[in-house]
């Protein structure tokens, strides 16, 4: 999830203690961990390379030669559809992520304690909340007799076909990972003393203004940090698309889920799941690395 | 900011926060709603899907028996691995620190639902059944990175001062940590274990390609429950879920910054 929250090197610079003699006391206590992620994460994803760079075989789980089709395949128009719908729902939900959350992170960014502390826990425990629950809120609310077509219907006007359309999924999924673009934003946004945004109020600035010149550029990161979050987290979402969306118009993670367990083909899961691994990689080690650098800005200053 | 703009905040803030939470809301209010169509608002009141509910094997079992006895295991096993990661990265200095600070991290950067394909790949490989333990051992990958967070952030506010006092006045090292260190981290353990119990309990994309058919969680249950187009027993389900989250996530709040978890 959030990658923005604390650190040890973040928070601090780790008070050593014990020595250097102590060596083996780390080592004895961070080896279970290391062990099970070996175990648990690195062998897991390496069985999927593996896998990737095999031919399917209907008999037998993989050919044992190697190749490189199920990459190559990745390139048919079926699967370019497949990721240009993915990273389109993805890039929409972040613009409105960005469009209802920017506002709301302000917001708590200068809200006083009690507030925040209410506004912090409704922003967190519906986030908490499994996602098939919040899906299964939508499903109600949009649904063919659902609450809106309820009150269209009220007012005389026609029905409309919400369910199982894209814009169910975006409203789905802007709903579920709004927090993920609030928090790393309004962390930035405290940052910001409010004596600037008066600073530019006294020399004439309209809120506008002071909005566009002032608290906008200096919450750049906390931006960057949010949008490649949402985005990245996005892209691979199964059960909002799968349950609000169409099943002909599916996402990558829907894909991958019906080439594991429905069709079995292995290999061709596989060569899928290694690029949107790698490229959420990227995109969540690029919001690491802005968050982690705008900190030692500022701890420098 | 001028009264009108303000204002204009306030009430754009309240609209995002009525989206946000109007899926849980509706949810609960088909809970206590008499039609068996999902109804809302609801035309009376009855607790005729609670009964339903714990009327219902499936639903009894994927709950209890595997949903909250797999979320309670993961929470103690997490705390343990959890806890002893966060002392090696804040307690020692040693080469590679860093880096195995993000590597500790590295669950929280893939996404969950190719994790679960992933795990069962490698499961189908070895010929592994199904069972809570396969979904146990993928929940610890997740859930430990959140014990790690909260008790990093609680040894960083410890002064390793009181445990080398302790030390100086003859206790080994050992007692010095659970004597003096550990009372003082209580909170903050508890904390990292609520939230690897949630993420736990809440987990789907894991559970998906994790559960078996003696091992189906809530939400898988629930999952396939809402593709067959159940009655509102899933809204119910729902309800129970919510409430317990929601009275856990202010049991963390009020004794642990709450946004230190996210």
């Amino acid at each position: 999830m959030s990658i923005q929250a604390t650190s040890a090197s973040l928070a601090a610079e780790p008070r050593a203690t014990y020595g250097v003699r102590a060596r083996p006391v780390w080592a004895a206590l961070a080896a279970p961990y290391t062990l099970f992620l070996l175990v648990l994460l690195i062998v897991p994803f390496a069985n999927v390379a593996f896998f990737s760079v095999h031919s399917y075989s209907p008999t037998k789980i993989l050919l044992p030669e190697l190749t490189l089709d199920n990459f190559a395949k990745l390139f048919d128009l079926y699967y370019l559809r497949l990721f240009g719908r993915t990273f389109r729902l993805g890039l929409i939900t972040t613009i409105v992520c960005v469009v209802l959350g920017y506002p709301l992170a302000y917001f708590l960014a200068r809200a006083r304690p009690r507030v925040l502390a209410i506004g912090l826990f409704l922003l967190i425990m519906p986030l908490m909340v499994s996602t098939v629950i919040r899906v299964f809120g939508w499903i109600v609310i949009l649904g063919r007799k659902g609450l809106v077509n309820e009150a269209l219907l009220a007012l005389g006007l026609e029905p409309v076909k919400l369910l199982y359309t894209e814009t169910a999924v975006v409203i789905g999924l802007v709903n579920i990972f709004l927090p993920f673009m609030v928090l790393p934003l309004m962390a930035s946004i405290e940052r910001i003393s409010p004596s600037l945004e008066e600073a530019a109020q006294n020399l004439g600035a309209n809120w506008r203004q002071t909005f566009a010149r002032v608290i906008l550029p200096l919450s750049v990161p906390g931006l960057i940090s949010g949008c490649l979050l949402v985005y990245s987290i996005s892209i691979s979402a199964f059960v909002t698309p799968a349950l609000l969306g169409n099943s002909r118009e599916r996402m990558a993670a829907q894909q991958i889920y019906d080439e594991v367990l429905v069709s079995f083909n292995w290999p061709s899961a596989s060569s899928l799941a290694i690029a949107l691994v790698a490229l959420t990689l990227v995109l969540t080690f690029w919001a690491l690395f802005a968050t982690r650098r705008a900190g030692r800005r500022e701890r420098a200053q | 900011m001028s009264a009108r703009s303000s204002s204009a905040l306030l009430s754009f803030v309240a609209l995002v926060y009525l989206g946000l939470l109007a899926p849980l809301v509706v949810v609960v209010a088909v809970s206590f709603g008499p039609s068996a169509a999902f109804e809302f608002p609801p035309s009376g009141l009855t607790l005729r899907w609670f009964n339903e509910f714990f009327a219902s094997g499936p639903f009894v079992d994927s709950f209890f028996r595997v949903s909250l006895l797999v979320g309670l295991l993961t929470s103690v096993l997490a705390t343990l691995l959890g806890t002893a990661a966060a002392l090696a990265l804040v307690r020692f200095r040693f080469f590679g620190r860093e880096a195995l600070e993000t590597f500790f991290l590295l669950p929280l950067l893939v996404p969950e639902i190719l994790l679960g394909a992933a795990l069962y790949l490698l499961y189908a490989r070895l010929a592994l059944q199904a069972s809570i333990w396969t979904l146990l051992c993928g929940h610890l990958v997740i859930c430990t990175p959140y014990v790690i967070r909260s008790a990093t952030a609680g040894l960083i506010g410890i002064d390793p001062r009181l445990e080398e006092a302790a030390m100086s006045l003859g206790a080994t090292r050992i007692q010095a940590f659970f004597r003096v260190s550990l009372p003082l981290l209580r909170s903050s353990l508890l904390s990292g274990a609520i939230f690897a119990f949630i993420i736990s309990f809440s987990d789907i994309n894991l559970a998906l390609f994790l559960s078996g058919p003696q091992s189906t969680s809530l939400p898988v249950h629930l999952f396939s429950q809402i593709q067959w187009q159940g009655d509102p027993t899933i809204a119910a389900a729902s309800t129970l879920q919510i409430a317990i989250i929601g009275t856990l996530i202010l049991i963390v709040q009020r004794m642990f910054r709450l946004r230190l978890m996210v």
